[in-house]
């Protein structure tokens, strides 16, 4: 199969109980709406929603720690209803969570490294072999021997990714990896992330809100209210600056300003996303004049 | 800051009984504790005493440090004196004080007694002081290992000291962090009694608990993604093997029982 992740028909629900009036009531929620989505192996995926969009459920499913209410979800060829493969889902298709402090397991760098490999019961050498290999891949092999509660948030996140590669997943789930970080931190994991999946091949699901993170991706998802509601690449997603704005996101910066040059009668093109973009397309605009 | 506390006692410097496997240290340490309790006369209390001195010098931990732990229990010291000097029964008397009689045995008794607690004390220190807290949670889950079979979770009860040791800074943090909240809505640590001291910890604890139930959530949903599945089929990175150090210890542990058991039948 060429796809790493493909849903079909994809339905979750939940119930959640809350009190109203005095009295407890439970509703049940549709958090994933006939979702279908297909993530090529190798790709660098983006999605992008609101709070509460879904996109946290999706990201869940494919790491089948929840599993699908209807339709079908392949991971890797597996099907995440089968609870024969959960592990090796869950080997293939590994998750790195939005807080780093909760997801580190050990007390020292290289022990929590070696968590998954342990867990998966491979021999002691080997784990060694690969715990050295995946801290030099996320450049945090200084910091081996240190305690996690030392290190910065970009730096325990490039941790967490280190910890997920050690068990040679062939795609990462990221769900909203930078939310907590300072901008050094956030560029370093983003970093990190598209270095592993131009060099290593790995396909990347990343799960965020901030805009300029999705534009290094290949493929862009919107989903909101549990729906696929827009889908392509950075390009043709972030021109239809007001489709997006109604789904309650933002465009890049770059994006909204050629946005607003061009409603003031300037000509410049819509589809800009960073800003080198920007500056050639300016200087363009200035030999035409 | 907050965040700089130490967990356990954990002396750095590099010393021979640093380096010794953990596991060696656990069972030494409950072979001299237990030893402390059948040694009954002066002769193998000075044994004793000696081979304690003996492993503090090898050890290289100031006495200081080793100090510091009797300080702690310096109360149940004096009580456990007092206590003995009073009620022992004996025919020397020394002292009289009105219900009470001071005895020759007594005091005799009583020495004993402290002695005792204060080698008990600093034998358990120095196990501590020379092991960091992860080598002896590594290596209690392997001594344990055995009594899984008569239901003691031994791998369970490892990751659980593991657990809490890496989140005991994350929560400190956080208490820090919710006091310093609560003092800029203007919150008051310091003054006022005992009771409304305890009473102004709890808009302290309430959100650390909660805090500290969802981290649980997410570091258990953490732990599945990443393949966990319990002690079984599982296999460690470091894999402790017994160097040549470890042997001699073994040899000094031995030759010090039996050496212990010849002044007994001597004397």
């Amino acid at each position: 199969m060429d796809f790493m992740v493909k849903a079909n028909n994809l339905k979750y629900e939940y119930t959640r109980t809350f009190e109203a009036d005095k009295e407890t009531r439970t509703e049940t929620f549709l958090a994933l709406n006939d979702v279908n989505i297909n993530i090529k192996k190798g790709s660098f995926v983006a999605i992008l929603g609101h709070n509460g969009s879904g996109k946290s459920t999706f990201a869940k499913q494919i790491n089948a720690l929840i599993t699908p209410t209807d339709g079908t979800l392949w991971v890797n060829g597996y099907d995440t209803k089968k609870e024969e493969f959960v592990w090796d889902i869950r080997q293939s298709a590994g998750m790195v969570f939005q807080n780093p402090d909760n997801q580190i397991v050990a007390t020292i760098v290289e022990e929590d490294v070696a968590f998954g490999p342990e867990n998966l019961g491979i021999e002691s050498s080997q784990i060694r072999k690969r715990v050295d290999s995946v801290l030099e891949a996320v450049g945090m092999s200084a910091f081996k021997r240190q305690a996690p509660s030392k290190l910065s948030g970009g730096q325990k996140q490039r941790i967490a990714i280190a910890g997920v590669l050690a068990m040679k997943p062939k795609c990462i789930v990221l769900d909203e990896p930078t939310a907590m970080l300072d901008p050094e931190g956030r560029k370093d994991v983003m970093e990190t992330i598209t270095r592993l999946n131009k060099e290593e091949g790995i396909t990347i699901v990343h799960i965020t809100h901030y805009m300029d993170e999705a534009v290094k991706a290949d493929n862009v998802i919107v989903i909101d209210n549990g729906i696929v509601v827009m889908e392509g690449t950075p390009k043709e997603i972030f021109v239809q600056v007001d489709k997006l704005k109604a789904y309650g996101l933002d465009v890049p910066q770059v994006t909204e300003v050629a946005y607003n040059l061009r409603k003031r009668g300037i000509n410049i093109p819509a589809d800009i996303l960073t800003p080198e973009e920007m500056v050639g397309a300016i200087c363009q605009l200035k030999l035409t004049i | 800051m907050i965040r700089d506390i130490t967990i356990g006692q954990y002396y750095m410097v590099d010393s021979p009984i640093h380096s010794l496997d953990p596991r060696l240290k656990l069972i030494a340490t409950f072979v001299y504790v237990i030893c402390l309790f059948i040694i009954n006369d002066v002769y193998t209390y000075a044994f004793s005493m000696l081979a304690l001195a003996g492993i503090i010098a090898v050890s290289k931990v100031p006495l200081k440090f080793i100090m510091r732990g009797i300080k702690s229990i310096i109360v149940i010291i004096i009580f456990t004196a007092i206590i003995n000097v009073l009620t022992t029964k004996g025919t020397h008397v020394l002292y009289e004080l009105g219900w009470f009689t001071v005895t020759l045995e007594g005091v005799y008794m009583a020495t004993k007694m402290v002695v005792r607690l204060i080698m008990l004390i600093v034998s358990s220190s120095l196990l501590t002081l020379t092991t960091t807290p992860i080598q002896l949670t590594d290596g209690i889950e392997y001594l344990l290992k055995p009594f899984q079979k008569i239901g003691v979770p031994s791998h369970e009860i490892a990751m659980m000291m593991t657990i809490a040791l890496r989140f005991i800074p994350t929560l400190l943090d956080e208490t820090d962090k919710i006091m310093k909240a609560q003092q800029a809505r203007g919150a008051d640590f310091e003054t006022g009694g005992l009771m409304e001291k305890a009473k102004s910890l709890v808009p302290i604890l309430v959100p650390l608990f909660i805090s500290a139930f969802r981290r649980a959530d997410e570091l258990a949903m953490a732990m599945e993604a990443r393949c966990y599945h319990g002690g079984d089929n599982r296999t460690r990175m470091n894999v402790m093997a017994l160097q040549k150090n470890d042997y001699y210890a073994m040899a000094v542990i031995c030759g010090f029982v039996v050496c212990l058991i010849i002044i007994m039948l001597v004397m």
